[in-house]
């Protein structure tokens, strides 16, 4: 083994890349070596953590503060993991969905410089590299926004440009005064740092800027619009993948530099509350199909960080793990609803809720996947979904903050009511008279969302394992 | 700071405050648009001031003078898509829509909140802070290069500025796919002396790019002051029509992009054998390495920056408009 897996996971996506822009001709071949060879580079890296719990990569031989040094534990890989595995079956998914020829060929390296900067920030410990790493990112999705060319797409990605860069520009001042205060930017030297004001308001610009990028309400308005205009494998990574890169940092640097007081914890809360409350009557009164698949992902994301705060600031070193199980759950499952949305919009030819029922072909399987990922994001067991539900609410119960366990009922209660607006229509076709043709064979592209959805459900059952996994390394404990 | 600068630095500081907020408080765009560009050569200026000269010339740079270019090339693009081209400036006072009295209010909020935490963070960190410097001084004999922010940027931190290149990278790959891009805007007439201009100019800044990089390893200078300076060629090239870019250039092009980054992140991993880690260069070969690197990274850089110029793959034409792809 000459290169470790940890610079393999980054490097081997940004080759990918630059093969697949500079030989548009065998672009999808490389794009899917590079998937694929970076699933073995997380998979060999699992093996690893499982044995050691750590590992640690000194860029350039240089160690921290002086150099950047890569780290990987049970969390981060768990990251990666999700994240190759959706970035997998989405790009399987995307061979047959992409169907414009000018698509197919800059979906690819975008996607994949998408895949660099993600993978780079789950591997990072390093405040400025993160900047770096969610500018790339920024670019790769904004990127992935605009590609179906409709003006709608053109005018939402705008917008999430103009919130992207904001948010990373509040995350850059919030680097550039955390600096000015310890004089390094790694981990180590956070979490060695003395709390004062500074390093809070610091702390709290940085915040904000990955709140817009997470789209933590209110700060979400540039969501809804960017995720469901833009075609359904670009949406399935942008709703599925790229939202968790902020919350994975938000989450590291709450535990690194804890947030200073009580409030503050709760007012997260709040935020996410309103975020369910808010997400869930807009899901309700959407009229296009995206777009509500949309809405339900401004509601998870309130969801995780309900997660994050249902036991108050003293139950921060368990709570992250609720956040990360809905996190992971959530890449999965949505990532498999957006696939089941487009390829609904596909075959009936529009996404208008309403007229789904009137629709002469039945694309049944997608609908199937479209109804066993809203399992997961409703939360019901076995899923994913109902594992980090029930640990938020366990926590919560424990703690006896019983408002967050009513918040929750309430957003659950309003995702079964969204979602069977879409079931309703899937179900009632007695409406239509007429000769209804069923759909034409399965299609590759119904496999990859069928998959990942399975996937959702599945995991529930091996919560256990994946629970203890994320605690290797002791990802919230000691200094890394 | 000696007195006799101190009037100076004090008139500096104030200009730069005012120069903003007459940016953002003028209606009309182009005139918005000059004011940020003295804004930035300023702000260059006051880097000068801080001590940080390669900040500065980035920012004289690529903050000042690609930017200006960027904001006047979308404000022709602006002006040709409103049909307000060629007329008076101010009469065509912004071709965007006003932004509603309740989002005013929201933004200024905001703001307000953020300058609060700015200001919170300032006043209470230190004045002359720990910071790496030592760290830095004691590592430069095993970085292969003598000026520190080079050893930082190209060796300690490499990771970092190869990130950066990439983030270049996918801006021109997300450019060259949005076909929506900027429009075919007739580019502006230049005259004859416009042309003799660029004839005597062209020479001069191609000196002075390589100059900047060169310099990079031991003097402030460096790759991406060097890419932004050399990228001015290209601007003038394709401003004066000397240079039209045409489908069957992409293929260079696209090579011409990636070039910078394959490079970087291939010297990165080649190293990495034999016990050493990516990025760890061989002391022996690191100035060799690094000068390698930074000269494909500012082909790139200038490369890039001058399609980022254009605005859009250069795509075919049909016939009757073909003289518009510029």
């Amino acid at each position: 083994m000459m290169i470790d897996p940890l610079t393999l996971s980054i490097f081997v996506p940004l080759f990918g890349a630059i093969l697949t822009f500079v030989f548009p001709r065998v672009a999808t071949v490389s794009a899917l070596l590079a998937v694929l060879g970076t699933c073995g580079a997380v998979f060999v890296l699992a093996l690893k953590i499982l044995a050691a719990g750590e590992v640690l990569v000194p860029l350039g031989g240089w160690a921290p503060p002086l150099g950047i040094t890569l780290r990987a534990d049970g969390l981060s890989v768990a990251m990666l993991a999700m994240t190759a595995l959706v970035g997998l079956l989405v790009s399987l998914g995307a061979l047959e969905s992409l169907r414009d020829l000018r698509q197919r060929q800059y979906f690819w390296p975008l996607w994949l410089l998408l895949l660099t900067g993600m993978n780079g920030v789950y591997l990072s410990t390093d405040l400025f590299n993160l900047y770096v790493m969610i500018e790339v990112i920024a670019l790769g999705a904004v990127g992935l926004t605009v590609l179906s060319g409709t003006r709608e797409a053109v005018r939402a990605g705008l917008e999430y440009m103009y919130a992207s860069i904001l948010g990373a520009l509040l995350f850059l001042m919030g680097v550039g005064f955390i600096y000015l205060q310890i004089g390094r930017l790694d981990f180590a030297g956070l979490i060695a740092a003395e709390a004062s004001g500074a390093t809070s308001a610091a702390l709290a610009l940085m915040v904000v800027g990955l709140l817009l990028k997470t789209a933590l309400f209110p700060l979400h308005f540039w969501l809804p619009a960017a995720h469901a205009n833009a075609t359904a494998p670009a949406s399935a990574l942008l709703s599925g993948l790229v939202v968790k890169a902020a919350l994975y940092i938000f989450l590291r640097l709450s535990t690194y530099m804890p947030l200073p007081d009580e409030t503050l914890v709760t007012l997260i809360g709040a935020l996410g509350a309103g975020a369910v409350l808010w997400g869930g009557v807009q899901a309700l009164r959407t009229e296009r199909l995206k777009l509500l698949v949309a809405w339900s992902t401004v509601v998870q994301i309130g969801l995780i960080f309900i997660a994050f705060a249902r036991a108050g600031q003293a139950g921060l070193t368990e709570s992250w793990k609720a956040a990360a199980v809905l996190i992971l759950a959530h890449g999965m499952a949505k990532a498999a609803m957006f696939l089941a949305a487009g390829r609904i919009k596909d075959e009936v030819g529009h996404d208008r809720i309403a007229d789904l029922d009137k629709s002469e072909i039945r694309p049944t399987l997608a609908q199937f996947t479209f109804a066993i990922a809203a399992i997961s994001l409703i939360g019901l067991p076995p899923s994913l979904g109902f594992i980090g539900k029930w640990s938020l609410m366990e926590g919560a119960m424990a703690a006896g903050y019983w408002h967050w366990v009513a918040v929750t009922m309430i957003g659950t209660l309003m995702s079964v009511a969204y979602f069977s607006r879409v079931f309703a229509g899937f179900l009632r076709f007695d409406r239509m008279r007429g000769e209804l043709s069923e759909h034409k064979g399965w299609a590759l592209a119904d496999v990859a969302p069928l998959t990942l959805a399975a996937a959702a459900i599945s995991l529930g059952l091996m919560a256990a394992p994946i629970l203890s996994f994320i605690e290797l390394g002791y990802p919230f404990g000691a200094a890394p | 700071m000696s007195d006799p600068f101190l009037l100076f630095d004090l008139l500096l500081a104030g200009a730069v405050i005012a120069l903003a907020i007459a940016t953002l408080t003028v209606r009309d765009l182009f005139a918005a648009i000059i004011l940020f560009v003295i804004f930035g050569l300023l702000s260059a200026l006051a880097w000068v001031r801080l001590s940080a000269p390669d900040v500065a010339l980035a920012e004289a740079a690529i903050g000042t003078g690609v930017t200006g270019a960027l904001l006047l090339k979308t404000l022709h693009h602006l002006r040709y898509v409103t049909g307000s081209l060629g007329t008076n400036a101010v009469e065509s006072l912004s071709p965007v829509q006003p932004v509603p009295a309740g989002v005013s209010w929201a933004n200024a909020a905001f703001c307000g909140l953020i300058t609060l935490g700015l200001a919170t963070a300032f006043l209470g960190a230190p004045h002359a802070g720990p910071g790496l410097e030592g760290l830095v001084a004691e590592a430069m004999p095993a970085s292969g290069v003598s000026h520190p922010v080079t050893g930082v940027l190209l060796n300690f931190r490499a990771y970092d500025t190869l990130m950066e290149v990439v983030v270049l990278l996918a801006a021109v790959i997300a450019v060259w796919q949005i076909e929506r891009g900027l429009s075919d805007a007739p580019a502006p007439a230049l005259g004859e002396v416009w042309e003799g201009f660029a004839r005597l100019t062209l020479p001069a800044i191609i000196v002075v790019g390589t100059y900047l990089l060169w310099k990079g390893s031991e003097a402030p200078g460096g790759a991406f002051q060097g890419g932004a300076v050399l990228a001015a060629v290209g601007l003038m090239l394709l401003l004066s029509r000397l240079y039209v870019p045409r489908p069957a250039h992409r293929a260079v092009a696209r090579w011409a992009f990636v070039l910078g980054t394959g490079v970087f992140a291939g010297v990165a991993l080649l190293v990495a054998s034999g016990g050493r880690v990516a990025f760890e260069y061989p002391l022996e070969h690191a100035k060799t390495l690094i000068l390698l690197i930074e000269g494909l990274v500012t082909i790139s850089i200038a490369v890039t920056l001058a399609a980022l110029f254009h605005g859009r793959e250069p795509v075919a034409v049909p016939a009757e408009r073909g003289d518009n792809d510029a």
